[in-house]
């Protein structure tokens, strides 16, 4: 495995994770462990529907001073602002996230604008915090985003019809709960599409440019439990202990893409989003395939570790051969699962293809990405591919 | 060539000079229009006792000022860079890339970074070019 010889990086993952079946009911004691006393709940309506919150809520007791259930499917900073100021009013000294990356986003916003005031537009930009925020606990509700370990978050901003990215170490959640019982009810589809984001996440952290041996160790294993596991919840969503290594798994992607970051599948899938609505773990799911087929020359060593870790790599099979290997795994285990395959499946129009490629030569992944793309020439001819 | 005191005016008006008379860059930046700051955070250690800010703006592939600047006009900059001494000097020696650093916390950005990424050939290209000039550094002269 080739590194640089002047390989340097950052490692950052201070999240304590708790993890098992009936988790979430520690919640009230890991709260009380980080010297809080005051819960705000936030989730949205589709969790509430679900009848996921009401465990959190008896063991929080009189701990939780209030719920806000208002979170749409793409968070905003107008959603963000109302929340903390509901919060405010509430006198909330942490915030427990119930739900999936939209709701643990707002989450993030909130114990920033709780800590430093004022309006989540205020606070777009990379590490401009300088001290810690109020605590966050997460429990998720998808295996999929890992946003319940990385410091990043994606928020709408409305009054310029663009999302804002804001990255701050301060600002990562303190306490993750991994109960696979908040997402055993999750539909095959959502399961699938959900469970591609992480597989995504893993590959893409694996072919970065910023890719380091402690994200690459996490994307591996991560991998390793998605190809064995996701099947199997697809097949069976009852099924508790696969459920615990998806969710296991989508929290070491988090790791792996928080650290080395995430490249032309993330921009291409922002794109289709914003353009097209197309949900990001279908989007990342379907693309993925395709963007490493067209990464190919520059990322075959890493992509034969997908394949190892996938086991599809043959004794005598050289990178390229076992990059391949790994890229014909995906596609068929895309099938395996139920997930869509073509573009031209989900809604998608040829015209929204040419805007969406456009559009991703300014996110900000695709600067990590193995295969530097200057031109929306060539993103178009890969969203082409795969419609 | 002549050398250049880091971080001083007569620093700047070198870089200006250098991206002004860049046809390549001309070229790549015509999207680009705006001001960027640096602030240079305080080290006294290493010849920067206070806080130092630094004015630089750009439009379509022309440059306008680039001035040593007070806080006020840093901070009224379309982005806004800040890092410590040690960083900078990393940077304008192309020993760490700009983007990683960013997000590694070892530098901050207010602004929008989809900008900057949609324009990243400008920025790299600006960086190639400061990275030209002989510079005498406060902790190496």
């Amino acid at each position: 495995m080739a590194y640089d010889q002047d390989l340097s990086f950052v490692y950052f993952g201070p999240t304590r994770v708790i993890f098992g079946v009936g988790a979430s009911r520690d919640c009230e004691m890991e709260m009380a462990g980080l010297g809080c006393r005051r819960a705000l709940v936030m989730t949205d309506p589709g969790v509430m529907k679900a009848g996921l919150v009401e465990g959190v809520l008896k063991a929080l007791g009189d701990k939780c001073v209030g719920v806000f259930s208002d979170v749409p499917q793409d968070t905003g900073v107008g959603v963000v602002n109302r929340a903390a100021d509901y919060a405010r009013g509430k006198g909330a000294d942490c915030v427990v996230s119930v739900g999936g990356g939209s709701v643990i986003d707002t989450g993030k916003g909130v114990c920033i604008l709780l800590t430093e005031g004022g309006g989540l537009e205020n606070f777009e930009g990379i590490q401009l915090l300088t001290r810690p925020q109020t605590p966050h606990i997460v429990i998720p509700t998808t295996a999929g985003t890992g946003s319940e370990v990385t410091c990043m978050a994606v928020i709408l901003d409305e009054r310029k019809g663009q999302k804002i990215l804001i990255v701050e170490y301060f600002n990562t959640p303190r306490i993750a709960i991994l109960d696979p019982v908040m997402t055993e009810k999750l539909p095959p589809l959502l399961t699938a599409s959900t469970g591609m984001d992480a597989m995504t996440h893993a590959v893409e952290a694996l072919q970065s440019v910023q890719r380091e041996p402690i994200a690459d160790g996490l994307a591996m294993q991560a991998i390793r439990l998605l190809y064995r596991f996701l099947p199997i919840c697809t097949q069976n969503g009852a099924d508790l202990a696969a459920r615990g290594q998806v969710q296991l798994a989508a929290t070491m992607a988090g790791w792996a893409f928080g650290n080395a970051m995430v490249g032309l599948v993330h921009a291409m899938a922002h794109s289709l989003g914003a353009i097209a609505r197309v949900p990001h773990g279908i989007a990342n799911g379907i693309l993925l395939p395709h963007v490493m087929a067209f990464n190919l020359e520059d990322a075959a060593e890493s992509y034969a570790l997908v394949a190892e870790a996938m086991g599809v790599r043959e004794k005598g099979m050289d990178e390229r051969e076992a990059a391949e290997a790994a890229v014909a795994a995906l596609r068929s285990f895309l099938g395996r699962i139920g997930h869509p395959v073509r573009l031209s499946e989900v809604s998608v129009t040829e015209e929204a293809l040419v805007k969406a490629s456009a559009l991703s030569l300014s996110d900000g992944a695709i600067v990590n990405n193995a295969r530097p793309v200057m031109d929306e020439g060539e993103v178009l001819a890969v969203y082409r591919t795969a419609y | 060539m002549a050398k250049h005191q880091a971080m001083t005016q007569e620093w700047l008006d070198a870089w200006k000079e250098k991206i002004a008379g860049s046809k390549e860059y001309k070229e790549i930046a015509k999207g680009w229009e705006g001001s960027v700051s640096i602030i240079v955070n305080p080290d006294p250690d290493k010849g920067i006792p206070e806080p130092l800010y630094l004015f630089t703006d750009y439009w379509h592939g022309d440059v306008k000022d680039f001035l040593i600047c007070d806080k006020a006009k840093a901070e009224s900059a379309k982005f806004i860079m800040s890092g410590d001494y040690a960083r900078w000097k990393q940077v304008a020696r192309k020993e760490i890339d700009s983007t990683k650093a960013l997000m590694q916390g070892k530098l901050k950005l207010k602004g929008d970074l989809t900008y900057i990424v949609r324009n990243i050939k400008s920025v790299n290209k600006v960086i190639d070019l400061l990275c030209e000039i002989e510079t005498v550094w406060p902790d190496e002269a």
